[in-house]
């Protein structure tokens, strides 16, 4: 039996209230992989998010976990997702990442919060930690997820449009930390995007899903990410070029092969 | 007019404030303290709302001890026994609305506090002879406190305040990120209808002491002045509840020695904090604007 596996879809349907969205997943996570989810909007990304999160069970099939299992995921949740009304400080925040392993009615002790101290090391903002969550930079606000998610030990880090609303500038800089910090703690990442061409320089593997269209593939960037398959997928003439050792990806106008 | 004799006159009757004014205290400390999860959660109608059901259940109770039917349960038929069932029953709905019944929040508070207030007018209708203590349940009453709600008022306060001292990150956490929560295996359905539970029989047990409008006034008031005159989680509770006694004790105060209804008086205390909180933040932002 192949145990090499963190996450296992054989022949699984996901949806929810017992309607199938999609039929027939075959998926198999390893560890330390980098994999990038991408589709259209309303494409079912994140149906497949949640059932991989086990938010959500199968409509029919089963996930099998790894000899990992449990498997302790940090959730990077959009930076929206918050409300602001609350005055949550940045260490505050961060230790939330930490209850994962903190059960019900016990309190957080001076153990937690030298975690959230070398957590926010991690992603180089421990000067921030006494400001307000809500007062934070997009940047700032994604260390600071990023902080969290990391605080609580994670098998799989679950990244949720990690770079929507930044500039390129800053775009480039959480990639890049991710990165780092996936590499130095041989962390395996599950990274939703929209963003093709990050997905295409940062992951190694991708899944490509579109429900209305009953489109499921996944493998590698150079085995999904073909100027065919993203063309059908989004409805656009799509380009894919091999630049160095990555390929980049240009969308041009609905019927032209105009590059952007 | 107020004066200093006022003031001797008030301490010289010690006799009879000291016990409304006890509970008054301690329901604004405990309504204060509530009040911060009922603000940051955007429900703040839902003290309104179960204010108004915990005095249905006050004037229902009243209304069936006078049929001669019921005698047998006579015993049973306790307001404060009514009311703390209802509250309870009506914010453990309101807990477990979101999965079961999928109504709109807003949609069960308007429904909630517009049936209880419906009833309560067409019970104290009914029930002329007792319109007068429906009366206090809904303004309050500044020197009339049943004696043993000086002992319920606090026992009640201080389990709460057990419950939210053990479960106080919990609390927090499923109410700023019930997703991530969930994610984590918290019991999220559990810890709200728990949470909801002890703002639900807070209310109840406050509004026979002190009525509706006064305890809707010490839900909401307070936490959010305190959110205007800081920027720290933990001294939002502790400024709130600060601030909830402030309100009640003031109040009171004010009833007594200028003859004013008493629920309307710790109101609008609550109320002036409220506007001298927004002032501070005003001037606050102001001054940062400017110098810096």
């Amino acid at each position: 039996m192949d145990s090499s596996f963190l996450i296992k879809f054989e022949d699984v349907v996901i949806g929810y209230d017992k309607r199938g969205l999609l039929d027939s997943i075959d998926l198999s996570i390893q560890n330390g992989q980098f994999w990038g989810i991408v589709g259209p909007n309303g494409g079912g990304k994140t149906t497949l998010l949640k059932t991989i999160l086990g938010l959500m069970p199968p409509v029919k099939g089963k996930v099998q976990y790894g000899k990992n299992h449990p498997l302790i995921f940090g959730y990077v949740p959009q930076r929206e997702n918050f409300d602001h009304i609350f005055p949550i400080s940045v260490a505050e925040f961060v230790a939330m990442g930490k209850y994962i392993r903190i059960p019900v009615g016990r309190g957080i002790k001076k153990e937690d919060w030298k975690i959230v101290t070398e957590c926010l090391e991690k992603v180089e903002i421990p000067h921030l930690r006494n400001r307000l969550f809500r007062s934070l930079s997009g940047g700032e606000k994604q260390r600071t997820l990023l902080a969290h998610a990391l605080a609580g030990g994670p098998d799989i880090l679950i990244l949720d449009e990690p770079t929507a609303s930044m500039d390129i500038k800053g775009e480039t800089a959480i990639m890049e930390l991710i990165g780092k910090i996936k590499e130095r703690d041989n962390l395996t990442v599950l990274m939703v995007s929209h963003f093709l061409n990050i997905v295409a320089r940062f992951a190694d593997h991708v899944v490509m899903i579109d429900k209305d269209d009953e489109f499921f593939s996944s493998g590698t960037i150079e085995e999904v990410f073909s100027g065919e398959t993203l063309s059908r997928v989004f409805g656009l003439n799509v380009t894919v070029e091999q630049v160095t050792d990555k390929i980049r990806i240009y969308a041009g106008a609905r019927g032209s092969d105009k590059k952007t | 007019m107020l004066d200093t004799s006022s003031f001797g006159e008030f301490i010289r009757s010690y006799f009879l404030w000291r016990d409304p004014m006890i509970v008054g205290a301690v329901s604004g400390a405990i309504c204060g303290f509530l009040g911060v999860y009922v603000v940051l959660r955007r429900i703040v109608f839902v003290g309104a709302m179960l204010s108004q059901v915990s005095s249905f259940g006050v004037a229902l109770a009243f209304y069936l001890q006078g049929f001669s039917a019921l005698s047998l349960f006579q015993s049973l038929i306790d307001p404060f026994a009514l009311s703390l069932v209802m509250t309870g029953a009506a914010a453990l709905f309101f807990a477990l609305n979101r999965e079961f019944f999928r109504i709109s929040q807003e949609g069960v508070i308007g429904f909630g506090y517009l049936l209880a207030s419906g009833i309560v007018v067409i019970i104290a209708d009914r029930i002329t002879h007792e319109a007068h203590d429906i009366a206090d349940i809904l303004f309050g009453s500044a020197v009339v406190v049943d004696p043993k709600e000086v002992y319920i008022v606090p026992a009640v306060a201080i389990v709460a305040i057990l419950i939210h001292w053990i479960f106080f990150k919990d609390f927090i956490f499923v109410s700023f990120d019930p997703e991530t929560a969930r994610l984590f295996k918290y019991p999220v359905r559990i810890l709200n209808t728990v949470l909801l539970l002890t703002v639900g029989v807070v209310i109840a047990v406050t509004t026979r002491a002190l009525g509706a409008l006064p305890v809707f006034a010490l839900v909401v008031l307070p936490a959010l002045t305190a959110l205007f005159l800081t920027e720290k989680l933990n001294w939002v509770f502790v400024l709130a509840v600060l601030i909830g006694i402030l309100s009640a004790v003031l109040g009171y105060y004010f009833s007594f020695i200028l003859s004013l209804p008493t629920g309307a008086s710790i109101t609008t205390s609550a109320s002036l904090f409220f506007l001298l909180g927004v002032i501070w933040q005003q001037g606050r932002l102001l001054s940062r604007s400017k110098f810096g």
